[in-house]
């Protein structure tokens, strides 16, 4: 090979005019290797060598195309955070999403390039897969049946500081970041969550993947409803959604209530509800005592009842205790004070 | 040469089970306690100190073995002396820590007392708030340890209730509800009414050392228990139960251990209370009822 380029090297240099060509090529390529300012945006480093200085880059507001939400967004790229995220590797390019920017020429915008860029596009060329599955999921049509605003794939895979840092699917703060995404929409299931042991020791700060989290049981992108036969929670797969963690799971084991509804205000007011209707409609009282809700729901008042009891019977009994045993040490002392006199 | 007059109120072997039920309690509190408050500052901090997950979790385990081995010895002390020493009383009589006829009338009693409306009745060996503490440690213990074996092996708890009763039964979160309230109610319990109860009573401010060296004066039962008191006088007892008084020593121990646990639960106690009026606050503010309790800071 290098033989082979010697003599076409050497071949070459008998012609003056080929010699010429070539030295200026190389030339050419020196200058835009090693010169500040380069031609044209290809490589990462040419884009960090700007947006790693907040002398050349600030900040900008941003309105999301589909949100309509505006934002101050910070044009400069942190760039570990970038490589920890799961477009930071070593064959990802800043233009393989900022398409728009590809060969744009830099020096002909005096070292910068237009400012406002197209929205990027994660679904086209890369993400087709999930965003279909995610776009065709009853989560998605039923939002749109509602007129809900489709969240995007950024709305979701989103960085702690910025949105550029997409984070691997079992980063923690990821992991974290869901359920309050889901939660945002999905309150009252957000809540219950929290009062279920998963829910409480993700609360507390533990978020690795042994605690699940919103999506380890709905699934990620095809979120069905529960009773559907393909949902992760349906009748077909719960089995096998829960035993991932729970190994061993069994019908039983996979009825567990995993949203209780005993510190939701809303549930009393419907049994409140249902049983003024009781004559109206007895299907509604009836559909409240066959859930599994109602003997944790009571279990739970049971247990306020006991606590109230104990606390208000035992704390005043103490109370008197004390005041007594003060007065009897009074009484007594006044007692042996006329003793002594 | 001075009289002895310094009771044995509780043997060794109690004194050795109260002290690793303190220990285990203790750790089940402080490594549970967290998940029930999971909302609140402290409980992150202290579910950090702990180890975090899993770490609180196995010192809970662990804990709750302990636990259950104490009440292991519990009941097989109540065996030997039932069925090998042949004590009688153990179960039924002034001895016996289960509630009897006179406990009743000492309520009664006690109620009068509250009110100047008498004196206090003499109680007998155990005062009747004393056997309520035992009963509902028992009762206690029973089900933290039932709910906390369906919440530590779920599967395996579920695996023999039937699909269909599990439709409306679902065991663990049942165990859970069960678990939390019952930890809350004695936790609470333990950290106030038996704090005040026993130990920072105005006549054993700060800590109740007879649990700790088991020793107790004469006058002191005299004052407390009048009739436990007088039974033993009456039946010649008084000499036998007579012990050498506590070294300073294990006084000082006493106090040094007890004080710090002392601390420890009022400040757990005051933590929960806390968590508790911020949560009937925002209950109220949640529940709409048209007025807004932060309206009185709008000047």
């Amino acid at each position: 090979m290098v033989s082979l380029l010697k003599v076409s090297i050497t071949s070459i240099s008998n012609n003056k005019i080929l010699h010429k060509l070539l030295l200026l090529s190389f030339l050419f390529l020196f200058i835009s290797t090693f010169s500040s300012k380069n031609l044209f945006a290809q490589e990462n480093s040419e884009c960090l060598e700007c947006h790693t200085d907040p002398a050349e880059v600030d900040v900008k507001v941003r309105v999301d195309h589909v949100t309509g939400e505006v934002e101050i967004v910070s044009m400069l790229v942190d760039e570990d955070a970038f490589h920890a995220s799961a477009h930071g590797g070593e064959d990802f390019y800043c233009i393989d999403c900022h398409a728009d920017l590809e060969d744009v020429d830099l020096e002909e915008t005096e070292g910068g390039h237009y400012p406002n860029l197209q929205p990027v596009d994660c679904i086209t060329f890369c993400h087709d897969d999930p965003a279909e599955e995610f776009l065709e999921s009853k989560h998605v049509s039923l939002m749109k049946e509602n007129d809900v605003q489709t969240p995007t794939c950024k709305h979701c895979h989103a960085g702690e500081k910025s949105k550029r840092d997409t984070p691997r699917a079992d980063d923690l703060y990821h992991r974290k970041d869901t359920i309050e995404k889901c939660g945002g929409c999905h309150e009252k299931f957000l809540h219950s969550y929290r009062n279920n042991l998963h829910g409480q020791v993700t609360a507390l700060g533990h978020l690795d993947t042994d605690i699940a989290t919103c999506v380890d049981c709905h699934g990620q992108h095809t979120i069905l409803h529960s009773s559907e036969p393909e949902s992760t929670l349906g009748p077909e797969k719960v089995i096998e959604t829960c035993g991932r963690c729970h190994p061993g799971a069994n019908d039983s084991f996979v009825k567990h209530v995993a949203h209780p509804e005993y510190k939701n205000l809303q549930y009393y007011k419907s049994a409140l509800i249902a049983l003024k209707n009781i004559r109206k409609d007895p299907e509604q009282i009836k559909s409240i005592f066959k859930s599994p809700q109602i003997i944790i729901t009571i279990t739970f008042i049971l247990y306020i009842g006991i606590l109230i009891q104990t606390f208000a019977g035992f704390g005043m009994h103490s109370l008197l205790i004390w005041f007594g045993t003060v007065l009897d040490e009074r009484k007594e002392g006044k007692e042996s004070g006329h003793g002594k006199k | 040469m001075a009289k002895n007059n310094t009771l044995l109120r509780f043997k060794l072997f109690h004194r050795f089970n109260h002290f690793i039920i303190i220990i285990s309690f203790f750790g089940l509190v402080l490594t549970g306690m967290p998940l029930v408050f999971k909302d609140y500052g402290w409980a992150l901090w202290l579910y950090k100190l702990l180890g975090g997950y899993p770490t609180a979790g196995y010192i809970h385990r662990i804990c709750a073995l302990v636990t259950f081995f104490a009440a292991f010895l519990h009941f097989a002390f109540l065996t030997f002396e039932a069925t090998v020493r042949k004590t009688k009383g153990l179960f039924w009589g002034p001895d016996s820590l289960i509630i009897q006829p006179r406990d009743v009338l000492n309520i009664l009693g006690d109620v009068l007392w509250f009110f100047r409306l008498g004196p206090r009745p003499k109680f007998d060996r155990w005062i009747y708030w004393e056997k309520f503490e035992y009963l509902s440690l028992m009762w206690g213990t029973f089900v933290m340890g039932a709910t906390g074996f369906i919440l530590w092996f779920p599967v395996q708890s579920t695996s023999i209730v039937p699909a269909s009763v599990a439709n409306i039964i679902d065991l663990p979160s049942i165990a859970l509800v069960a678990h939390r309230y019952e930890a809350i109610l004695a936790a609470g319990f333990i950290f106030t009414i038996h704090f005040f109860h026993t130990h920072m009573l105005p006549d054993n401010i700060p800590v109740d050392e007879a649990m700790f060296t088991g020793r107790v004066s004469e006058d002191h039962i005299m004052h407390e228990r009048g009739a436990y008191y007088e039974r033993l006088k009456n039946e010649d007892q008084l000499e036998e139960c007579k012990v050498k008084p506590a070294s300073s020593g294990a006084k000082f121990v006493a106090k040094i251990f007890g004080i710090p646990i002392l601390i420890v639960g009022l400040l757990m106690v005051s933590f929960m209370l806390s968590a508790l009026v911020c949560s009937i606050v925002s209950v109220i503010t949640d529940l709409n009822i048209g007025f807004d309790i932060f309206s009185i800071f709008a000047f």
